[in-house]
C-alpha cells in the first residue's frame, strides 16, 4: 500500500524501494548540477546543508569492499560531525566532489578541536555541583550505605549488596586517594562526619560524573540531527534541574550510572555515522567506547541493563538497514555482524567479571552481614567463620558433631528443644505430641546434632574412622537431649501438606520410629564422595517416606518461640531442602582420658582446606545478588510510585539539620518536570497525527525531516519508556529518583520538541514573526526555569538555615512534605 | 478408542492400493474445495469431540480440586448469599445457572475436595461446563479454516486440541477454565466469521458477527480478567484492519469513520454494556448477608439482607456528644477499639491498649467530645453542635472513660509510627488527646456524616494521622490489629468511616438515601476484586509454578488424590513438545525469510503470495500465544499451571497450520514414486501418532483407578517421561 503511493507521487526520496531505478535515472548532466550545487553548500555555514553533503562525500566509500574502490581509502575522509542516519538517507548519487573535498587535507594530520559549547557546559554545570560540595556535613540519604561500602572497603571487610559494585568502586577510590582510612561509623542519616572522611573527595565523584552527562546530552542531541541551540537547550534544562543537582551533589550513585549509559548510547550513535567507513580506527574505538561505557552503567546498577537493550536495539536496528543494503555481500554482512557480536559480549562480560574480581580480591575479610553467603563462601573470608572452623575437621564421620545450616535462603540452623509440639492446634489437628524440629536463626547449644550410623550404638568416634559417605543412611541425634530426628505421616504444624518432623519420643502408642536418613550428597564430586564440613551440600532424604528434610519458610506461633518450621516435602528438588555442616567436631566422651586422647588425635587429622576459586565466589555471589530479596522498607514515608513521578507529586526528604530548618529535600524544578511531561505527550500526540495523516499520503513533513522525527522517537521516546515502564512491575519501595534516567530522556525529548515547534511556525506555516514570538516565550519560560531553580536553592544545597515561614512557602504542593522543626 | 482412529484409517490404511477413487478424495480434501468433505469432516471432528469429553463425564462422584470453590460460588447464587472472590462473576453465575435448572438446590457445602456427591444433583453443572468446553474443538476448526482455507491445517490444528489430555481434563469439570477457554475461543471464532464477511460490510451476518464477538469478548473478560488479552488480541485485528482501511484512499473518510463506529459499537460499547449487565444481575441475585460482607464498606453492608446495618436508621450527621464506631476504610478494615489492658513493658509507654478489631463488640464505642470541654448529658437541652471538616475533637472510649492519644514513642510493631494509646481518668486527659477531623474531599465547614464520609484524624501535636492496618499485634494484643499513628498523612490506611452512630436528640434517618447506587457498588467491588487478586502472592517459601515451566509441561497438577480414583492435569507431550518445536522452527523460518526480503532476493510471486498468507495466519497465531502466555511473567500473583491453556490452544493451531504447511511442500522435495503417496502416510502417521498418544495417556484424564488389581503393571508407569511428573 505504502509503496504504491510513494510511486504514485513519484519521490525520489523513497528509500531504498526505487533506489536503483533512481540512480539510473538520473542522467549524466543532472548529476553534475547536483555535484556543483553540493560544493556550494559545502562552503556554506548553515548545518542542513553540511549534512547533505557530508553525507554525499561519505557515501562514495561505500560499495563491495572487494572490489577496488575507485575512490580513496577513507582514512583521507573528511572530518565531519553530520549526522546522518545512513539506513535511511538515499544512497549517492555522484562522485565527482570527493576528490577536491580530500586534497584539501594533508595525509597524516593530527587535528585538535575544542567544542567550546561542550566545555562551557560542563563547567557551568561543575560549578554549580561543587559549589559547597562540603556542606552539609553530615550523612545524607543514602550516603549512609555507600559511605558506608566505602569505608568497608578501605578496611577490605566484605559486605553484600544486591548492586554490582562499579559506582561504590570509584567512590572509594576517590576517598582512598583523599586518605579515608575507613574508620567512621555511618549510624544514621543526619548524623555528622567527623574530619578524618574527606566528605568533599567522596562527593567529587558523582559530581564530575554528573557535569560530564551535560556535554554528553548536548552531543547526543546533536548526533540525533537536532541543532546546537537544541543540544544546549537540553543541557541547560538539565543543569537547571534542582533533583539532578541534588542527586549529583552527594555520594549516590545515579549520577554515575546515568553518564555511562549516555556517554555509551553517544558512542553508538557516532558509530552509526560510520556506517562507510567500517573496520576504520574511528569505526572500532566508538564501537568499543560504546560496549565498555554501557556496560560500565551496568556495573554501576542492574537497572543500567535498559540503557544496554536500548543501545543494542539502536545497533540492530542499524545492522538491520545494512542487511537491506545489496552493495554489502553476504560474507561480510556475516563478518559485520561477528564483529560486533564479539565486541559487544567481550568487553562487557570482561568488565563485568573484572569489577567483581576486584571487589572480591579486595574484600577478604569477613565481615558484618556475611551469613547470608553460604558456609563455605564465610569459611574463605579472614576472620570471622573461618576463625571458628579453621581446626575443625573436615571429614563427617560417624559420631561426628555438626551443626547443620540451611545453605541458600534464610540463615538457620536445624534446631531441637526439650519442648513438645502441642497435642492440638489452633485449628483442631492434632499433632505427634513429640519434641519440636525448629530452624533457629541465631547460634545456640541446642544447634549441634550428633551423626551416627544407624548400626553402631556408641556416639563416639571409633578407631578406624568411619567415614559419611553419599548414599549412606544415617540417623541424627539431637545433641543435648539425645533424641533421634524422625518424620512420619502426620501433618507439621503449619504446612498441613507436609509431614511433620519431631525428634522421636517412645510414647508406645503403635508410631515407631522413623529415624533413617538417606544422605544426598549434591557436589560429590568435589570430595570423592565423601561428605564434608562447609563443602558438601546435602540433602536428606527420609527413609520410609522418600521426602527430604525442608526448611519451610514459614514461623511456629508462640509454642515454638516464633522460629522456623521445619518440615518434610515429597518435592525433593528445590532449594529449601539443601543443608551443609557448619560447625563440627568429633565427639569427645565424659572419660576424661578419652578425651585427651581424642584431642591428640585430632592434631593428626588434615585441617587444611581448600579456598574457594574466583569463580566460585562469583557464581555464588551473583546469585545470591539475584535471587536473595533484600529487606523491604514497606511504606516508606517518602516512597512514591511511578505515576506521582510524572507530576512531581513526592519528593523526598535527603537531610535536615539537628538544630535548625536547614534541609535537604530532593524535589525536581516543577516548571521543567511539567514541561516535559507536555513535551512527551506533545510528541506522541503530533506522531499520531502526521501517521494518520501520512497514511492518508498526506505528507505534511519533507522525508527527512520525517526521518529526524522518528529517529527522535526511537532513541528518546523509546529511552524514556524502557527506563520508566519497568518500574510498574518491581516489587519493592520506589523513590523519585529512581525516574532520574528516564527523566533525562524526557529532557531531551522537550528540548526536540521545542525546536521542532520552532520548526513548524517558520517552516511549515511559513510564519517568521510567529516564529520570533514563539522564541521569545521559549525565552521567558527559560527565565521561569532560572526563577524556580534559585527559589528552591536553600532546599537544594541544604547550606541556609531556614524560617518555618520560607519552609512552608516552598510546600507549593499540599503532598510535599518538608520538615519543620517544632519550636 | 475405536472411534479415535477412525479417521486415521480412512486417511492412512490404503496408502497404494485401488485408487484414483481415493486420490481424488485426497486431492479434494488437499485442496479444500468441495464443500461436503469439508461438513464431513467437520462432521467427524465434532463427533470424536462429543465422544471423548464425554466419556465418563460422571466420574468421579466426589468433588474434584477447586470444584470445592466454584461448586461452592454456585449454591451462593441459588441461596442468593452474598459472597467475595477475586475473579467476576460471570462464570459462576452460569455454574450456578446450570445448577439451578438442572434442579440443584444449593444445599450440598462443598467443603474441601474428595467429598462425596452422593445424592447431590452435581451433573447438570458438569455437563454443562464439559459441553462448553467440548466446543473448543470444532471452534479451532473454524478458526483455521478461515485463516488459511486450508482443510488439511483446519484438521490438524482441532485434533492436536481434541488429543491433548491437558484439555480434556481441564474441562471435565465444574470449573472456571471450561468457561473461560470457550469464551476466548468463540470470540477468536466471531472475529474470524466477522472478517469472513469483509466483502459484505454493514451486512446482516457482518452486523450479528461484530455482535456475536462483541458478548462473547463481554463473556470472556467476565469470567476472569485474563480475558483481557482476548481483548487485545481482538483490539489488534481491528486495529489492523481499520489501519488498512484507512489507508485505502479509495475509502472516504466517512466510510472509514463509519467502520470505525460500528467496530466501536459491537467491540466497546457492547461489551462494557454486557460487562455491566452481569454486575447487575451478579448484585441483584445475591441480596442476602454471606460471610464476604466484610470486605465491604459499611454503606455497601446496609443493602444486604440479614446485615447489622440492614435498614437500620440513625442520626445521619455527627454531633458532639454523639457514640460512635470507627471503622478503618480500607478493605476489610476493622473497628477502632480499646479494653482495659496495657502495652506490655518494651512497647512503648505502659498506658492502655488501642487496636482495631473485626467484630462487633461493646469496646468499639466512642464518644465525641469538643477538644476543650466535656459534653453535657443527652438529657440537657443544651444547643446541638454538629461537628464540622476541621473541627478539634477528641475521642473518648465509653466503657473505660479514656480518651485516644498519641504521642512520640515508637508503635509496637511499625517502629516508624507513633504509638496511640488510651489515656486519662473518667474523660479528662492532656492535650495531646486532640485530633483535627479532615474528611477527605470535603468542603470548608461541611459537617461530618455518618457511614458515607470518609474522614481522617489528624493528631494536633505531632501531626500525624490515625492509621490502621492488617498486621497483628502479638499475643498481649490478643492479636489484635496494630493502630498506630502515621507520620505520611496521605497513606491509604489512614481513612475512617462512622459506622454506627447514636445521639437521640438529633432525628434518625435511614440509610436509604444513601444506599449505594448501582455504579457505587459496580466500582466498589472492582476495588476490593483488584486488592483481593494483588494480594493474591505467594508466602515465603512457598513453591508456585513458574511460567517457563508450563509450555515443556514440566509438572502437572493433582486433580483429585483420592485412593481408587487419580487424576492428574498434563499435557499430552508429544503435543505440547510438539508446538514448541514447530513454534521454534516457525520464528526461524520467519526470521530467515525476513532477511532474505531485506536482501531483496527474487523470488517467485505466486510462491511469495502464498507464503505470506501462511505466514499472516501464523503470525496472527503467534501473537495469540505470546499476549496470552509472556505477560505471566510479569505477574506478581500467585500462578498455577492450568494458567497456560489458552496460549496452548494459540500454539496448538499454530502447529497445525505449520504442519499442514510442511506436509504440502514436503513431497515436492521427494522423487516422483515416493511423492505421490508421502502426503498421505504423512498425514496418517501424524494424526494416528496423535490418537494413539491420547489413548496412551487417556487414563490421567479419565481416572486410574489405582486400587483396582493390576494396577502396579498398568502402562502409565511406564509413561513417566519426567521425573517431575508426580502420578
Amino acid at each position: 500500500m505504502e509503496t504504491e503511493v510513494r510511486n504514485r507521487k513519484g519521490t525520489n526520496k523513497s528509500p531504498k524501494v526505487n533506489r536503483k531505478q533512481d540512480v539510473q535515472d538520473l542522467s549524466d548532466d543532472e548529476m553534475l548540477k547536483k555535484s556543483i550545487q553540493k560544493l556550494k553548500e559545502i562552503n556554506d555555514t548553515d548545518r542542513d546543508s553540511v549534512i547533505i553533503s557530508g553525507d554525499t562525500v561519505v557515501r562514495n566509500y561505500t560499495g563491495d569492499g572487494e572490489s577496488a574502490p575507485d575512490t580513496p581509502p577513507p582514512e583521507m575522509a573528511a572530518e565531519d560531525d553530520a549526522p546522518i542516519k545512513p539506513s535511511t538517507q538515499a544512497i549517492s548519487h555522484s562522485s565527482v566532489p570527493t576528490d577536491t573535498l580530500s586534497k584539501d587535507k594533508p595525509p597524516l594530520e593530527l587535528s585538535l578541536r575544542l567544542d567550546g559549547m561542550s566545555i562551557s557546559l560542563f563547567l557551568l554545570a561543575f560549578i554549580t555541583r561543587v559549589w559547597r560540595l562540603e556542606s552539609p556535613r553530615g550523612i545524607v540519604f543514602d550516603e549512609l550505605h555507600y559511605g558506608k561500602y566505602a569505608g568497608l572497603y578501605m578496611q577490605n571487610t566484605f559486605f553484600f549488596d544486591s548492586q554490582p559494585p562499579l559506582g561504590k568502586q570509584l567512590v572509594s577510590l576517590a576517598a582512598y586517594i583523599a586518605g579515608f582510612d575507613g574508620n567512621f561509623k555511618f549510624d544514621r542519616i543526619g548524623s555528622p562526619y567527623d574530619s578524618l572522611v574527606p566528605v568533599a573527595a567522596m562527593r567529587m565523584v558523582p559530581a564530575f560524573f554528573g557535569s560530564l552527562m551535560m556535554p554528553t546530552i548536548y552531543n547526543l542531541l546533536v548526533e540525533l540531527g537536532l541543532s546546537h541551540y537544541a543540544g544546549a537547550l537540553a543541557a541547560f534544562l538539565m543543569i537547571f534541574d534542582n533533583a539532578l543537582l541534588a542527586q549529583s551533589r552527594f555520594i549516590l550513585m545515579e549520577s554515575i550510572f546515568m553518564f555511562f549509559g549516555l556517554f555509551g548510547l553517544l558512542c553508538i550513535l557516532k558509530f552509526r555515522r560510520l556506517y562507510d567507513r567500517p573496520y576504520s580506527l574511528p569505526w572500532f574505538s566508538c564501537l568499543c567506547v560504546a560496549a565498555l561505557s554501557l556496560s560500565a552503567a551496568v556495573c554501576v546498577r542492574y537497572f543500567g541493563l535498559f540503557t544496554f537493550a536500548l543501545g543494542c536495539g539502536i545497533l540492530a536496528k542499524d545492522f538491520w538497514g545494512m542487511v537491506g543494503d545489496r552493495s554489502v555481500s553476504d560474507r561480510q554482512l556475516l563478518g559485520h555482524f561477528f564483529t560486533r557480536a564479539a565486541i559487544f559480549c567481550t568487553i562487557p562480560l570482561s568488565l563485568y567479571i573484572g569489577t567483581f574480581y576486584v571487589h572480591l580480591s579486595l574484600l577478604y575479610k569477613a565481615g558484618p552481614n556475611d551469613n547470608i553467603m553460604t558456609s563455605a563462601f564465610q569459611a574463605s573470608l579472614e576472620g570471622g567463620l573461618q576463625a571458628i572452623i579453621a581446626n575443625q575437621p573436615v571429614q563427617v564421620v560417624h559420631g561426628s558433631q555438626i551443626t547443620l545450616r540451611h545453605t541458600h535462603g534464610r540463615t538457620c540452623w536445624l534446631h531441637s528443644h526439650d519442648i513438645m509440639y502441642p497435642v492440638k492446634y489452633a485449628d483442631g489437628r492434632g499433632s505427634s505430641h513429640q519434641q519440636q524440629v525448629t530452624c533457629y536463626s541465631y547460634k545456640d547449644v541446642n544447634n549441634w546434632w550428633i551423626v551416627k550410623k544407624p548400626e553402631n550404638e556408641e556416639l563416639v568416634v571409633g578407631e578406624p574412622m568411619e567415614p559419611i559417605k553419599n548414599g549412606d543412611i544415617i540417623q541424627i541425634v539431637h545433641g543435648l537431649t539425645s533424641r533421634a530426628l524422625n518424620s512420619h505421616d502426620v501433618a507439621a504444624a503449619v504446612s498441613p501438606h507436609n509431614q511433620e518432623v519431631a525428634c522421636y519420643v517412645d510414647y508406645n502408642v503403635s508410631m515407631p520410629a522413623q529415624n533413617l536418613w538417606h544422605v544426598e550428597i549434591l557436589n560429590p564430586e568435589l570430595t570423592d564422595g565423601m561428605w564434608h564440613a562447609v563443602e558438601s551440600q546435602v540433602r536428606l532424604i527420609h527413609v520410609n517416606s522418600t521426602q527430604a528434610l525442608k526448611f519451610s519458610g514459614r514461623q511456629l506461633p508462640d509454642w515454638g518461640f516464633r522460629q522456623h518450621e521445619i518440615v518434610s516435602d515429597k518435592v525433593i528438588d528445590q532449594e529449601d531442602t539443601v543443608w551443609n555442616v557448619e560447625e563440627h567436631r568429633y565427639t569427645r566422651t565424659e572419660d576424661k582420658k578419652e578425651r585427651e586422647r581424642e584431642m591428640i588425635r585430632q592434631e593428626m587429622i588434615p585441617t587444611e582446606r581448600k579456598n574457594l576459586t574466583f569463580w566460585n565466589k562469583l557464581y555464588e555471589l551473583q546469585y545470591k545478588m539475584i535471587f536473595n530479596n533484600q529487606e523491604n522498607v514497606a511504606g516508606h514515608m517518602y516512597a512514591s510510585d511511578p505515576l506521582d513521578w510524572l507530576t512531581l507529586k513526592r519528593g523526598v526528604a535527603y537531610w535536615i539539620s539537628t538544630n535548625s530548618n536547614a534541609q535537604v529535600h530532593f524535589l525536581g524544578n516543577i516548571v521543567t518536570w511539567l514541561s516535559g511531561t507536555i513535551g512527551l505527550v506533545g510528541y506522541l500526540g503530533l506522531f499520531i497525527v502526521y501517521l494518520l495523516r501520512r497514511q492518508r499520503a498526506c505528507y505534511d513533513l519533507s522525508e527527512a525531516v520525517w526521518d529526524k522525527y522518528c529517529t527522535i522517537g526511537e532513541v528518546l521516546c523509546v529511552g524514556f519508556a524502557i527506563h520508566y515502564f519497568p518500574y510498574f512491575l518491581v516489587d519493592r519501595t520506589l523513590f523519585l529518583h529512581h525516574y532520574m534516567p528516564a527523566y533525562i530522556f524526557k529532557l531531551c525529548l522537550l528540548a526536540a520538541m521545542v525546536e521542532h515547534g520552532h520548526y513548524l511556525l517558520s517552516n511549515y506555516l511559513g510564519a517568521p514573526r510567529l516564529a520570533q514570538a514563539y522564541l521569545l516565550i521559549v525565552g521567558l519560560w527559560m527565565c521561569s526555569i532560572l526563577y524556580v531553580f534559585a527559589y528552591f536553592i536553600p532546599v537544594t544545597y541544604g547550606t541556609s538555615e531556614l524560617t518555618s515561614e520560607q519552609v512552608l512557602s516552598m510546600a507549593w504542593k499540599e503532598t510535599w512534605d518538608l520538615i519543620i522543626h517544632k519550636q | 478408542m475405536a472411534e479415535d482412529s477412525a479417521k486415521s484409517t480412512k486417511s492412512s490404511a490404503m496408502g497404494g492400493k485401488n485408487l484414483p477413487e481415493f486420490d481424488k478424495l485426497i486431492m479434494s480434501y488437499r485442496r479444500s474445495d468441495s464443500p461436503s468433505m469439508w461438513w464431513a469432516i467437520f462432521g467427524v471432528v465434532c463427533v470424536l469431540t462429543a465422544a471423548t469429553r464425554f466419556y465418563k463425564v460422571t466420574e468421579p462422584e466426589h468433588v474434584v480440586w477447586d470444584e470445592t470453590h466454584f461448586g461452592k460460588f454456585g449454591s451462593w447464587y441459588i441461596n442468593r448469599t452474598f459472597f467475595f472472590d477475586v475473579h467476576p462473576p460471570l462464570g459462576k453465575m452460569m455454574i450456578g445457572a446450570m445448577g439451578y435448572l438442572t434442579g440443584y438446590d444449593g444445599a450440598f457445602p462443598f467443603v474441601k475436595p474428595g467429598d462425596s456427591y452422593e445424592g447431590v444433583n452435581y451433573l447438570g453443572m458438569r455437563v454443562g461446563c464439559t459441553a462448553l468446553g467440548a466446543m473448543l474443538v470444532p471452534f479451532a476448526f473454524i478458526i483455521v479454516w478461515q485463516m488459511t482455507r486450508s482443510l488439511p491445517a483446519a484438521v490438524l490444528g482441532s485434533s492436536l486440541i481434541l488429543f491433548d489430555i491437558g484439555l480434556l481434563t481441564l474441562n471435565q469439570y465444574i470449573l472456571l477454565d471450561p468457561i473461560l477457554l470457550f469464551f476466548i475461543m468463540a470470540s477468536v471464532t466471531g472475529l474470524v466469521m466477522f472478517q469472513a464477511q469483509k466483502d459484505r460490510p454493514f451486512g446482516k451476518a457482518w452486523w450479528s458477527w461484530l455482535c456475536f464477538t462483541g458478548v462473547m469478548l463481554s463473556g470472556a473478560i467476565s469470567t476472569k480478567f485474563v480475558g483481557l488479552f482476548v481483548i487485545l488480541y481482538v483490539g489488534l485485528h481491528i486495529i489492523k484492519e481499520l489501519w488498512d482501511l484507512y489507508g485505502d484512499l479509495n475509502n472516504s473518510l466517512l466510510y472509514v469513520v463509519k467502520h470505525f463506529m460500528a467496530r466501536a459499537l459491537g467491540l466497546i460499547v457492547l461489551p462494557i454494556f454486557m460487562y455491566c449487565v452481569y454486575f447487575y444481575i451478579h448484585l441483584t441475585v445475591l441480596c442476602k448477608s454471606g460471610n464476604g460482607d466484610g470486605f465491604y464498606s459499611s454503606a455497601f453492608q446496609s443493602q444486604l439482607e440479614g446485615n447489622s446495618l440492614y435498614n437500620a436508621s440513625m442520626p445521619l450527621e455527627l454531633a458532639i456528644g454523639a457514640e460512635v464506631t470507627l471503622k478503618n476504610a480500607r478493605t476489610g478494615g476493622g473497628y477502632l477499639h480499646s479494653h482495659i489492658h496495657l502495652y506490655p513493658e518494651g512497647a512503648g509507654a505502659r498506658q492502655q491498649q488501642m487496636t482495631t478489631y473485626s467484630h462487633k463488640d461493646f469496646n468499639n464505642r466512642w464518644l465525641v467530645k469538643k477538644w476543650n470541654e466535656e459534653p453535657g448529658d443527652w438529657e440537657d437541652d443544651d444547643p446541638i453542635e454538629l461537628v464540622k471538616n476541621g473541627d478539634l475533637v477528641r475521642l473518648e472510649h465509653v466503657p473505660t472513660g479514656r480518651n485516644v492519644h498519641s504521642h512520640r514513642e515508637q508503635a509496637p510493631v511499625t517502629k516508624r509510627h507513633h504509638q496511640v494509646t488510651g489515656y486519662g481518668e473518667n474523660g479528662i486527659g492532656d492535650i495531646n488527646d486532640v485530633w483535627r477531623i479532615e474528611i477527605i474531599n470535603g468542603g470548608e465547614g461541611e459537617v461530618v456524616k455518618t457511614v458515607v464520609h470518609k474522614i481522617r484524624f489528624v493528631h494536633h501535636l505531632v501531626g500525624c494521622c490515625l492509621h490502621s492496618h492488617n498486621k497483628q499485634l502479638p499475643k498481649w494484643g490478643f492479636e489484635q490489629m496494630e493502630v498506630s499513628c502515621n507520620p505520611n498523612v496521605h497513606d491509604a490506611n489512614n481513612l475512617w468511616n462512622i459506622e454506627d452512630n447514636q445521639f437521640p436528640k438529633l432525628p434518625n434517618g435511614s440509610f436509604e438515601i444513601y444506599a449505594p447506587g448501582f455504579l457505587e457498588k459496580f466500582m466498589e467491588s472492582h476495588t476490593v476484586m483488584f486488592q483481593g487478586n494483588a494480594g493474591l502472592k505467594p508466602k515465603e517459601g512457598e513453591l508456585t509454578s513458574q511460567p517457563w515451566q508450563w509450555p515443556i509441561n514440566f509438572k502437572g497438577q493433582w486433580f483429585s488424590a483420592i485412593e481408587g480414583f487419580k487424576v492428574y492435569l498434563l499435557g499430552n507431550p508429544l503435543i505440547w513438545w510438539g508446538n514448541l518445536v514447530i513454534m521454534a522452527a516457525f520464528v526461524f523460518v520467519y526470521f530467515i525469510n525476513a532477511c532474505k526480503t531485506q536482501r531483496g532476493y527474487p523470488e517467485d510471486p505466486q510462491i511469495k503470495a502464498q507464503r505470506e498468507a501462511t505466514f499472516a495466519a501464523c503470525g496472527w497465531l503467534l501473537i495469540g500465544w505470546a499476549l496470552h502466555y509472556l505477560p505471566f511473567y510479569v505477574m506478581g500473583r500467585i500462578l498455577y499451571f492450568h494458567h497456560y491453556f489458552p496460549a496452548l490452544l494459540f500454539s496448538s493451531m499454530l502447529t497445525g497450520v505449520v504442519l499442514a504447511y510442511i506436509l504440502e511442500s514436503i513431497p515436492s522435495l521427494l522423487p516422483g514414486i515416493i511423492a505421490q503417496s508421502a502426503y498421505h502416510w504423512l498425514t496418517g502417521m501424524i494424526i494416528s501418532t496423535l490418537a494413539y498418544s491420547f489413548y496412551l495417556f487417556s487414563p490421567l484424564a479419565y481416572g486410574m483407578h489405582n486400587l483396582e488389581p493390576g494396577f502396579e503393571n498398568h502402562t502409565i508407569h511406564s509413561l513417566k517421561w519426567l521425573d517431575t511428573w508426580e502420578f
